[in-house]
């Protein structure tokens, strides 16, 4: 990880810019502007899963009230997209934290069922609650974004937008992975006794990640909101929860580059897959399966192990040479 | 600090513990006086363990009292008695194998720093300050346990007798008083072994006070002040050295009986 950190930003940097620039299409915009959003997703889940070493099922709730919140303030009570977002992000961490206090005392599966049942709820109270949702016919007309004259209203501008925050997330991410705290939750995934023993207040960390990936998915579930201007309960549902786990695992738990791999992964494999047609499902499965199988630890550790290992065979290859 | 300066750093009072219809301690007593070694021996089962765990919060006791430095103990979570000053090690090493050896001891420093997640966000001068702080000290333990060159390789990846070496120094970066070593010799050659006494001498002339179970009578019996000696929970004996070797109830119950263990 360490050693890629300037080098990591500027390719991603160059790459946003480049693919900013270059694409044209708009249904391409789209779906770079759905990877990002779901990276954020990912992101998020990432900190509380691969390092902290805890699982939600739920999350695609959080995801959720960042969404609804933001469309209900907006275009119910006239709000300003910006004034909502902090409402929307402050109101996850709020539940988040009054859900995790509870359900973070359970461990491995136990902790696994409590927070799907929180996503259930959390589903049902966006299905049911139709006065403030719309109910299962959804929500429409939330406004898009601006920013004093600048609108993003085209899908580059707020593919921009959406990769920008993405980009401050990574390295909010990993200055906090590299940081005293993130030593700290890295620990508990390793060994939560030892965690304990050395004096680490364990379920006050892990509460703490649980609302910081909230905060994050309601941040996603904002950008989503209004960039799509039209949401329904579907796309909150429980497979949207199990979507989000699965893009860190196969991605890589505990790396943010493995994050971003994942949730590429998941949200184009679909389109790809569509000249399967009815078998589409089949092949995406089995692709998800072919990964995990070849490359368990997820894409990111598996390709750089890959990759270090053909080098250090050609170092060897040239080493041998040498000796002789 | 201290608030009966004369008086015991560590009192256990009449400490008894079960699990189920398992009597793991019962009615244990004895101080642990600033600056010593105390050494806890006896059988396998004996309740050493389970002793550690209660002392450091990890259990709380059924009845009893333990006191640190006229504090009490029980009712207190483990990371507040770590910050009372009480450490520990494990007898089958728990180190954090993901992260890097300088890492493992870095958590160490976590109770005696205090930059959050706001703080590792925005990385404002006083984190930076802190964090290099945590490095420093770091890296020091490491000389002072002597692996200093091996500051940035995966923990999991040591030999096993520097595991243990890294456990007692990521135990020391807490800054205790009192140090809880949970059979430090066991998997460690005889030169390993004697390195290690070495080592506890050096902790102990930093200040440190020291209790350690141990089945190496050997090393017990040279690095230890005073001794207690349980058997089935009970206390059988406590005293110097000498006096726990020749009382005849040790004798009778443990050295005497077949050399249970080691």
């Amino acid at each position: 990880m360490r050693r890629l950190p300037p080098i990591g930003h500027i390719i991603f940097i160059l790459a946003v810019l480049l693919t900013g620039f270059l694409i044209e299409n708009t249904y391409y915009f789209q779906l770079l502007v759905f990877v990002g959003i779901h990276t954020l997703l990912a992101l998020g889940l990432n900190m509380l899963m691969g390092y902290a070493g805890q699982i939600s099922l739920g999350h695609a709730a959080f995801y959720g009230i960042g969404a609804y919140t933001t469309a209900i303030l907006t275009a119910t009570y006239g709000f300003s997209p910006w004034a909502a977002l902090p409402c929307a992000v402050l109101l996850a961490s709020a539940v988040a934290y009054v859900v995790g206090l509870p359900t973070l005392k359970l461990s491995g599966y136990y902790l696994g069922m409590g927070t799907l049942g929180f996503g259930m709820i959390g589903f049902i109270v966006f299905r049911e609650w139709s006065s403030l949702t719309g109910g299962s016919s959804g929500f429409v007309g939330i406004p898009p974004l601006e920013i004093g004259p600048v609108s993003f209203y085209s899908g580059r501008s707020y593919f921009f937008l959406v990769w920008t925050v993405v980009l401050g997330i990574i390295i909010l991410c990993r200055r906090l992975i590299d940081s005293r705290t993130g030593r700290a939750l890295r620990s508990i995934h390793d060994s939560e006794k030892a965690s304990r023993a050395i004096g680490v207040d364990t379920m006050a960390l892990k509460l703490r990640v649980f609302v910081f990936s909230a905060a994050v998915a309601a941040l996603a579930g904002f950008l989503y909101a209004h960039f799509v201007t039209f949401i329904s309960p579907g796309t909150f549902d429980f497979l949207a929860s199990v979507r989000m786990v699965t893009m860190v695992v196969i991605g890589g738990m505990a790396s943010v580059w493995g994050a971003l791999l994942g949730a590429f992964l998941l949200t184009l494999l679909p389109e790809w897959l569509h000249a399967f047609s009815e078998f589409e499902m089949v092949v995406y499965g089995l692709i998800l399966m072919g990964v995990m199988i070849v490359l368990p630890r997820g894409l990111f550790r598996g390709l750089l192990d890959v990759f270090e290992g053909a080098r250090e065979q050609t170092a060897k290859r040239s080493g041998g040479v040498n000796g002789r | 600090m201290v608030d009966n300066p004369n008086g015991p750093l560590l009192a256990v009072q009449s400490v008894s513990k079960s699990f189920g219809g398992v009597q793991a301690l019962s009615d244990i007593t004895f101080d642990v006086d600033p600056g010593m070694v105390m050494g806890l021996i006896g059988p396998n089962g004996a309740g050493k363990t389970t002793l550690f765990n209660v002392v450091t919060g990890a259990y709380p006791a059924d009845t009893g009292d333990i006191i640190f430095e006229g504090i009490r103990v029980p009712g207190r979570k483990i990371h507040q008695v770590v910050g009372l000053g009480v450490a520990r090690t494990f007898q089958n090493v728990e180190l954090f194998e993901s992260m890097t050896v300088l890492e493992n001891v870095m958590v160490g420093r976590h109770i005696r720093t205090r930059s959050g997640f706001w703080g590792a966000m925005t990385r404002l001068p006083g984190v930076l300050r802190e964090e290099k702080e945590i490095r420093d000290r770091s890296l020091d333990l490491l000389s002072f346990v002597g692996l200093q060159d091996e500051a940035h390789r995966q923990s999991g990846d040591l030999p096993f007798g520097w595991q243990r070496l890294l456990e007692i120094a990521r135990a020391l970066a807490s800054d205790p008083k009192l140090l809880l070593l949970d059979e430090p010799a066991a998997g460690l050659n005889a030169v390993e072994t004697g390195q290690l006494g070495e080592l506890l001498e050096r902790i102990r002339d930093l200040g440190v006070t020291l209790m350690l179970v141990e089945h190496d009578m050997s090393l017990t019996m040279k690095v230890s002040d005073r001794i207690v000696v349980l058997d089935q929970g009970r206390m059988l004996a406590q005293g110097t050295p000498r006096e726990v070797q020749s009382d005849e109830a040790v004798m009778a119950a443990y050295l005497g009986g077949g050399h249970a263990s080691n």
